[in-house]
């Protein structure tokens, strides 16, 4: 809502810098959007009359005046060549700064002396209108300074209206409130005109669709002025306002809605046949704007028509059928209410807000509708010269009235946590309009129709709070009653988080909406697959799928990584991945009427479906980890960490200590020969390898080596709970062995075969070397394990050797192990 | 030559060659030969059995006495040589102490997350617990549950991503905390960090963000304790010397509702050229409010018995502010050279 000062000032005075009063609207009222400044901001504006006029010597396209500015006479060079001998025009004195900062200097334009400027109705803050000087007529004096008709520069306050209040998208409605926060009063302009023009009657008024149409009041103002321009300082505060000025009738109307903040339309009486009828839409019926646009109505859609045609999609916008144009001369005011959600639903529908509809679909109050209509034939009299019907025509079957809310003061202070004093509760609610009555401590306030955002006591204690002053609030803090904290959950990945940065990973956090493509280029786009969930409204055909994975953000990071030269590196991100869960078999319509109401209806006398069941879309919350590249360059005493299959291993490794590893089963976006998926205990916790290298090619990341891992948030655990096993202050025994045995035999099943044997000493494990080359034979290859043994006592050589003995059995019945010798 | 002469004589020597001795294994070689099993001072200690009783005596003081002398001349030169070739091996394994050491890189946390970890440690600390639902969320918690109908004109505000018929990528984390409430009796302290979504896209809004939405319901909580809570907050994150104001505000759920902002924590409105504020000297940092009695009876809750504040904000405007971000859309890129910076 655009509030120029000087308009503000007609309904109440107050004495406070811009600043000030943004700051008092700011901390008790809505937030300021912004403040701007029209026409001259500081300085000086005279009439002045033109002497004499003709082209500038040295410039086609400039001419120069002498101007008269009384008792002197000055040289002024203009753009514009409507000014003639004997013309008055406003001309702005060097010196002055105009709204945009500029100061005004003694100019040389082509050669020749400038003293200030004539100026335009933009210039002026007028008007849009920059196509000439602004032409006075003789009641301005001329040397006499213009601000003695109109203020020639004008500071307008954009007000951020929150939508619970439509009372403050009029200057009234912001007049009241000003006056509240400043304690102080403020008047309403008293409407007058002349009545006994045509009657009204001479149309009819018929609602027939009374649910979408709460009032309609029309009255007839006839005899106006065709053609007439609004005075200028209508126009002025028009545009100021933020809207066109076009016509007087036009003008008119516009200015007592942003007054009141009521819509009012004014239809060309002698272009109306017989009547208005308030009605749906019909089946294939087509209305053509007034911006040139035809739109189909359907039955949902309110229309006001005559008896023969649509003239005007209710609260939205009207043809051209009937709109008041330059001829008009006798015109049907329309003041009326609609349902707000249905004006809503058609400008939606229509895909055309306008600012009548933006007013409309908050809900209006039906009882401004009668001061609106006072007040617009009160203006249309005066500006257009028209003659206002003695007559109305209304439709308000039902009359909305004030409705009384009690307010107990100790529920506001429990809920503003101040003092508040029943006498000052009672003036705050008072200087909003409401009418407070009751004793001590129970105040109660019938409240005005325009505020229909106050229904509960909550709703009043708010008002009191906010016009007290919500920096009275003394800061407190509640008593812990209940131990806070991470679920077991959460703290797990967190610590995940912290691992993994611990570990040099970087996390991202990227969108997990994509294009097609990622299922497609990661394989995963199969029969055998589930599918996607879809976005049905997305941003673009980019964002339409939602991951199945978290993968393919991360490799489109990487891949931008690389673009912008990056030499590799790892990434993380925990996120959710989505996949669609169909309901069970004939619960579609159950599913539906869960997700609208989140009631579930019984199947039967103890079966009620799962709500998961009926989410349709089935959520897990995964760790991903993309290696790309060199992860970690070398420095001068190390080598550089390059990503591998077995670099994101270990990783898992740290994540999900005891994870087993099951090769050949990865998904098909991974090398199948560098790929496992990784099983925590019988459950399956995700996956990881090297990317496949048709898949690092669609993502742009040919050539780098890509290794990935994906696992289960939930099922990570990189802090198991310890738990103490006792030692003795025995020194344990190593020992190494060497075997060879072919290439496909895996390094892992013989670990698990040796840990098979169940030997009591053997403590350790571990794989120390792999070796395949010229000493051993074509398709073999040399593992090199060490073991610890550790007894209660210190054991013999011979104990040991018992021990490794039948750990070489055993590799050699289930491997064909030699030992190397 | 009597033995004790002989005696003097191999001390003299001996202390000669310890003394012209240059290394260890010299010394090491001088023990053996003055002192070892096969030296002669040792053939004489051994051989004074065969000796009068009278001379006894006096060979077997000399010659013991010449072994100490020996033994502590070579102990006095092998720690004056070890000490000097300690040093020349310490002097010889020096290395350039300027070079890097070996890298234990450090990786780095995502600026929003470090935002969200810090607020909620912050309400842990206070006793709240924390809640977390899906992203794909249904229309009735997303909407209807908080008092947003079909057809209710601020559900065109939030400009709303829509999956299958009845679900929506969540607007806010809002429905957290209607779950919340349906699920516990007061007290209620719970925050609810989360990924938010809304159909809009320019330098100041991407389709994806985060919001942290907290709910306090209890007997006798008041604006003033919702002041003091999200003030105490501001100060954990911004630092101790931030001020907070209320400004009146109107959303949904909440009846009065405000929004606090935080005074600059980088000029606290001393620079009309701030990079972080603009000159304005606060920082709009969240939308807060008294949880209105509806939603409260919607949950079950007795709203004459129990009074609750309830509280929105945007960790990634947070980071933008206080790490100096200037465009939302760094922070989904993935791009290391923004990450590497956390
Ligand atoms: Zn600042």
């Amino acid at each position: 809502m655009r509030v120029p000062l000087s308009w503000l000032r007609e309904y109440l005075d107050f004495d406070l810098g811009v600043e000030r009063l943004v700051e008092l609207f700011t901390l008790h009222s809505q937030e300021i959007d912004g403040v701007y400044r029209l026409g001259v901001a500081e300085g000086e504006v005279v009439v002045g009359e033109v002497v004499e006029f003709g082209p500038h010597p040295n410039a086609d396209r400039l001419s120069v005046a002498k101007v008269d500015l009384g008792g002197r006479e000055v040289q002024i060079v203009a753009g514009a060549p409507n000014p003639y001998p004997g013309a008055r025009v406003p001309v702005v004195l060097p010196g002055s700064v105009m709204a945009d900062g500029t100061k005004l200097k003694k100019a040389k334009l082509r050669g020749l002396e400038s003293y200030g400027m004539m100026m335009s109705e933009r210039e002026l803050g007028i008007s849009a209108d920059h196509g000439g000087i602004l032409l006075l007529d003789g009641s301005y004096e001329v040397g006499q300074p213009v601000a003695e008709h109109f203020p020639v520069g004008e500071t307008v306050i954009d007000i951020d209206v929150t939508p619970n209040r439509p009372d403050l998208w009029g200057m009234i409605g912001v007049a009241r409130e000003l006056a509240a926060i400043l304690q102080t009063d403020f008047r309403i302009p008293e409407p007058s005109f002349e009545t006994g023009g045509e009657p009204t009657s001479d149309f009819g008024l018929r609602v027939e669709a009374e649910d979408l149409c709460p009032r309609y009041d029309l009255r007839r103002v006839s005899g106006l002025t065709p053609g007439g321009e609004a005075p200028l300082w209508m126009r002025r505060r028009v545009h100021a306002a933020g809207m066109r000025p076009i016509n007087a009738v036009v003008d008119a109307t516009n200015y007592a809605m942003l007054e009141t903040g009521q819509p009012i339309h004014a239809f060309d009486a002698e272009k109306v046949r017989e009547g208005i009828v308030v009605r749906r839409g019909r089946a294939g019926e087509k209305i053509t704007l007034l911006d040139g646009s035809t739109r189909s109505l359907d039955d949902e859609m309110l229309v006001i028509a005559d008896e023969e045609r649509g003239l005007v999609i209710a609260g939205v916008m009207g043809a051209e059928d009937a709109e008041v144009g330059p001829g008009t001369t006798d015109a049907l005011i329309e003041v009326a209410t609609f349902a707000g959600q249905n004006i809503l639903r058609t400008s939606q529908r229509l895909g055309l807000r306008t600012d009548a509809s933006g007013r409309f679909e908050r809900g209006l109050d039906p009882n401004t509708v009668d001061y609106a209509m006072e007040r617009v034939a009160g203006l249309l009299s005066g500006v257009a010269g028209g003659r206002v019907a003695d007559d109305t025509l209304g439709h308000y079957p039902e009359p909305v009235r004030s409705w009384r809310v009690p307010l107990r003061l100790s529920r506001a202070r429990l809920l503003l946590g101040m003092p508040v004093e029943a006498e000052e509760a009672a003036r705050r609610l008072a200087s909003l309009g409401c009418e407070v009555g009751g004793e001590g401590e129970e105040l109660s306030a019938v409240v005005p129709t325009f505020r229909r955002d106050l229904r509960r006591e909550a709703d009043l204690i708010e008002e009191v709070g906010r016009l007290i002053g919500l920096d009275k609030i003394p800061e407190a803090l509640p008593g812990a009653r209940q131990p806070g904290g991470l679920t077991p959950e959460q703290r797990n990945t967190r610590l995940v988080r912290r691992v993994l940065a611990d570990l040099g990973l970087s996390e991202a956090i990227t969108y997990p909406f994509g294009p097609g493509r990622w299922t497609r280029d990661l394989r995963m786009d199969g029969d055998g697959e589930p599918g996607v969930v879809r976005v049905e409204n997305p941003l673009s055909a980019e964002g339409r799928d939602l991951r199945p994975t978290v993968l393919p953000g991360l490799l489109d990071a990487a891949a931008r990584n690389r673009t912008f030269g990056a030499r590799g590196g790892g990434l993380f991100e925990v996120g959710r991945v989505f996949a669609p869960s169909p309901p069970p078999k004939g619960l579609d319509e159950a599913a539906l009427h869960f997700r609208m109401t989140g009631k579930v209806e019984a199947l039967g006398p103890d079966a009620e479906p799962n709500r998961l069941s009926l989410m349709g879309v089935r959520e897990e919350a995964r760790v991903c980890v993309v290696l790309a590249g060199t992860v970690r360059p070398g420095g001068w005493n190390v080598p550089e960490l390059r990503a591998g299959y077995f670099e994101a291993k270990g990783m898992v490794e740290r994540l999900l200590p005891g994870a087993s590893f099951e090769a050949g089963a990865a998904p098909d976006f991974l090398h199948p020969g560098r790929s496992a998926v990784v099983w925590a205990g019988n459950e399956r916790a995700g996956w990881v390898g090297e990317l496949h290298p048709e898949v690092s090619e669609k993502f742009g990341l040919d050539g780098w080596p890509v290794a990935a891992f994906e696992l289960e948030a939930g099922l990570c655990r990189p802090d198991p709970e310890p738990r103490f096993r006792p030692f003795v202050n025995v020194p344990a025994a190593p020992r190494d062995l060497a075997v060879v045995v072919k290439e496909s035999v895996p390094a892992g099943g013989m670990i698990a075969a040796v840990e098979g044997l169940g030997s009591e000493m053997l403590v350790e494990v571990r794989v120390f070397d792999v070796y395949e080359g010229s000493q051993v034979p074509e398709g073999y290859k040399s593992v090199a394990l060490g073991f610890l043994f550790q007894g209660e006592e210190t054991l013999t050589d011979e104990e040991v050797d018992v021990e490794m003995e039948r750990i070489v059995v055993r590799l050699g019945e289930e491997f064909g192990a030699r030992v190397r010798s | 030559m009597t033995a004790t002469d002989r005696i003097e004589e191999l001390k003299n020597a001996a202390l000669a060659a310890v003394r012209a001795a240059d290394t260890t294994a010299a010394l090491e070689e001088l023990r053996v030969r003055y002192l070892g099993r096969s030296a002669e001072l040792t053939e004489i200690k051994k051989s004074i059995g065969k000796l009068s009783q009278e001379e006894r005596k006096g060979v077997g003081r000399s010659a013991n006495l010449a072994s100490r002398e020996i033994e502590g001349a070579l102990a006095a030169r092998t720690d004056a040589l070890a000490a000097a070739e300690r040093e020349a091996r310490l002097r010889k394994e020096a290395v350039d102490a300027t070079l890097p050491g070996v890298p234990f890189p450090r990786g780095h946390l995502h600026p929003s997350q470090r935002i969200i970890d810090e607020v909620v440690d912050f309400f842990v600390g206070l006793g709240y617990g924390v809640a977390e639902g899906p992203e794909a969320e249904t229309d009735y918690y997303n909407f209807t549950a908080l008092g947003i109908p079909p057809g209710h004109p601020a559900r065109t505000m939030q400009d709303t991503f829509f999956l299958d018929e009845g679900l929506v990528l969540r607007t806010h984390t809002s429905p957290v905390q209607v779950r919340t409430m349906l699920s516990q009796e007061p007290p209620v302290y719970v925050v609810c960090p989360g990924r938010t979504y809304r159909r809009d896209s320019d330098p100041t809004h991407t389709p994806m963000f985060h919001q942290i939405e907290g709910l306090a319901v209890d007997r006798g909580l008041t604006l003033g304790h919702l002041k003091g809570t999200l003030a105490a907050m501001a100060r954990h994150v911004f630092g101790e010397d931030v001020n907070v104001r209320l400004r009146p505000s109107y959303f949904q759920f909440t009846e009065p509702s405000v929004e606090l902002d935080v005074s600059c924590f980088r000029c606290g409105g001393s620079d009309a050229h701030c990079k972080v504020c603009k000159g304005a000297g606060w920082l709009e940092m969240l939308g807060a409010g008294m949880v209105d009695p509806d939603v409260l009876e919607e949950a079950g809750y007795d709203s004459e018995e129990y009074t609750g504040f309830a509280f929105g904000m945007g960790p990634d405007r947070m980071a933008m502010a206080k790490y100096g971000i200037p465009d939302l859309r760094l922070f989904f890129e993935g791009d290391l050279r923004f990450l590497r910076q956390f």
